[in-house]
């Protein structure tokens, strides 16, 4: 029979990696302040001297400085909050793969709801493109992604629930595929399915790195839900009511 | 030739031109090089036997892949496996189940009634898999979806092996499936009624079983 | 006892040579040879003592009786296995995470305490007792055992808790910072705490 994994402790917990033989789980030595997306914490043992390690809303006033300086995605804050004191936090995130990336005065964009923890050292900002974050200059940060992650290069075309975020490289365009297009035109099936992903791509281009999951499973992502709600004040009267027409059509079509 | 497996869950295949890929739709996570997707419908015979499907309720909308370049696969999370055609046997697969295939490879909807009888009809309808089911014939390779992966088990003569049909995936070679009804499986799949039954396969080659009794 | 062994991370074999082996209703996925099921009835096959416990608490299990001859395989949901072996001690488990258990051992319910100090209503969880081998299920991946001792108490997510094995106290914390933490989802407004001696099994996924 196979036995069952070592029981681990503090002395034995790996210090800022995976937990040994789990892509699925990572292990944070948590020594100061970190920024962490609430619902990833599976376990922590809180540090030695009962001293506990405590969990704050960024709303908290004895942060609130700190918050100010670094984290300027207003949508997300309910999202996030910050761990500080000393001990051991284990992360889980829907069995997802989770990795720790390094990034050294640089910029980097992910899909919001798979970044996880992130240095106080970083900077967060929204991204233009609706449900994405962006990392700015230099520390460690989490992100998780369904499957391992794959890493490519420009020029490449994604869907968009492949794509985990990219570095380096300018933001994505649209890609509408003209094959794709004409083959619709041309079909009795119509409008049928005109939305699997094949029609429209994000269009990477320029130097730098691209990250890609298997699609997600789910397609509900309520980081995105909030970024259209934010923007619909800007519509007044008519687009409102042409934008509650289109709502409505499709509600019908799916049921 | 054919797929490579780029992690557990996701798959690469190299398009050219005579070697499309054949995949269902909203399946390509990415591309590179000059590749163009068109949808394939029923009634548009020609790229592996379509026609016919819209009729048999075994119908998963598809898509094929041409032009020169590398096309990624995958879809929700789930797992892929790769399965290599010798030509000694079809595939049997549920078309929900099949990711991708070379497009060369000859696709039939095989009505279960004309492979197990009767009991093969109902294998069909007790599964919920409908009575259809989708076969590869040929040499190439098809990429399959489960939950958690699957095992391989050997078919071979001489041993029953019994799968409950939820965990069913697909089957490769000179395989029977057949339905048998067993007075102790309901107990023994559970969840109420219409399971009370079981596959049976015999023969030689291989069945692929997930982990999971979920479907796609 | 039976053999037990693993199949991949996520499926577990059993050779059955006329014995039996219980698991979990409608987790067989496959077998060979002549093996016959049957369903353990209300108590999972602990009498009726047990049969009443869990009507009148609602921790509810499921198990199926397999005997006979032959390999049979069993799998939940795409979850990982994990093999804990039982030498005459207790485990606490989570009953949906049972997939298993040789013949030797048996289940039971216990009182695990009460959620919050205030609301007063009780929580309760399945024990499993004897010598044998128990094959419980970690979704997300694989499982992650964590010591408790003294010196090292544990805080849990009731969401990622599998099991536990040794001589541990577990308490019920609601707290702000977990709330906190836990954030707006349908997670528990409650963590769980260990102290003592003993092992938790988690899992990476929250439920």
């Amino acid at each position: 029979m196979s036995t069952p994994p070592t029981p681990l402790s503090p002395d034995t917990l790996p210090d800022n990696d995976n937990v040994p033989g789990n892509h699925y789980a990572y292990c944070v030595r948590l020594d100061g302040r970190l920024f962490m997306q609430t619902g990833r914490m599976i376990a922590y043992y809180p540090g030695p001297g009962g001293q506990p390690i405590r969990f704050e809303p960024l709303s908290s006033a004895s942060i609130g400085g700190m918050v100010a300086t670094r984290f300027s995605a207003p949508l997300y804050t309910r999202d996030w909050v910050v761990a500080t004191g000393a001990g051991h936090l284990i992360l889980g995130d829907r069995g997802y793969d989770i990795n720790s990336y390094d990034l050294d005065d640089g910029n980097l964009t992910l899909r919001a709801s798979n970044l996880l923890a992130f240095d106080e050292t970083l900077e967060l900002k929204q991204s233009i493109v609706p449900g994405f974050l962006t990392l700015i200059g230099t520390g460690k940060f989490l992100a998780s992604s369904s499957g391992p992650v794959i890493f490519a290069e420009p020029p490449i075309r994604v869907d968009p629930q492949a794509l985990v975020g990219w570095a380096d490289c300018p933001s994505p365009s649209h890609h509408y595929d003209a094959t794709w297009m004409t083959g619709f035109l041309h079909s009795a099936m119509g409008f049928l399915g005109s939305n699997s992903g094949e029609e429209r791509q994000f269009d990477f281009t320029g130097a730098g790195t691209v990250l890609l999951q298997s699609s997600e499973s789910g397609v509900h992502d309520p980081h995105l839900l909030r970024q259209l709600e934010s923007q619909i004040g800007g519509l007044g009267t008519p687009g409102l009511q042409h934008l509650q027409g289109v709502i409505a059509q499709q509600l019908a079509r799916e049921r | 030739m054919g797929f490579t497996e780029i992690n557990h869950k996701v798959v690469a295949a190299d398009v050219a031109p005579g070697r499309e890929v054949l995949a269902r739709r909203g399946a390509m996570l990415a591309y590179t090089g000059a590749v163009g997707f068109a949808p394939v419908h029923a009634g548009q015979g020609g790229l592996g036997g379509m026609a016919g499907r819209m009729m048999s309720g075994e119908q998963v909308p598809m898509m094929v892949a041409q032009g020169t370049g590398t096309v990624y696969y995958g879809h929700r999370g789930l797992h892929v496996t790769v399965v290599e055609l010798d030509g000694s046997g079809p595939l049997t697969v549920e078309a929900d189940r099949l990711v991708a295939h070379d497009a060369h490879l000859q696709s039939a909807v095989v009505f279960l009634g004309s492979q197990g009888g009767l009991r093969g009809a109902v294998r069909g309808a007790v599964s919920g898999q409908g009575l259809f089911t989708t076969q590869l014939h040929g040499v190439g390779a098809a990429a399959v979806l489960s939950h958690g992966g699957t095992i391989a088990l050997d078919v071979r003569p001489g041993v029953t092996t019994t799968v409950d049909p939820q965990a069913f995936v697909a089957h490769v070679g000179q395989v029977t499936a057949d339905i048998s009804l067993n007075a102790s499986w309901r107990d023994a799949v559970g969840r109420g009624s219409g399971e009370a039954v079981q596959l049976k396969l015999t023969g030689h080659g291989t069945v692929f079983v997930q982990a999971s009794e979920q479907k796609i | 006892m039976q053999p037990f062994r693993l199949h991949g991370t996520r499926i577990l074999e059993v050779d059955l040579r006329g014995g039996s082996v219980r698991a979990a209703t409608g987790s067989m996925i496959a077998y060979d040879g002549d093996v016959t099921f049957k369903n353990a009835g209300m108590g999972g096959g602990d009498g009726l003592r047990a049969a009443l416990k869990r009507r009148a608490t609602g921790e509810s299990i499921a198990l199926m009786q397999c005997s006979g001859t032959g390999v049979v395989r069993f799998a939940k949901d795409a979850m990982e296995v994990l093999l804990v072996e039982l030498a005459g001690d207790t485990l606490r488990a989570e009953s949906e995470r049972l997939l298993a258990l040789s013949d030797g051992l048996s289940t039971d319910v216990a009182f695990a305490g009460l959620r919050g100090a205030s609301s007063g209503q009780g929580l309760f969880t399945t024990t499993v007792s004897g010598h044998g081998v128990a094959a419980l299920l970690s979704a997300g991946g694989p499982p992650i055992a964590l010591e408790v001792s003294p010196q090292y108490p544990l805080v849990v997510d009731p969401d990622a808790f599998i099991a536990s094995q040794g001589q541990l106290n577990q308490t019920f914390v609601t707290d702000v910072s977990w709330r906190t933490l836990v954030g707006e989802g349908s997670g528990e407004a409650f963590s769980l705490r260990f102290d003592g001696k003993g092992v938790v099994y988690i899992q990476p996924e929250e439920r």
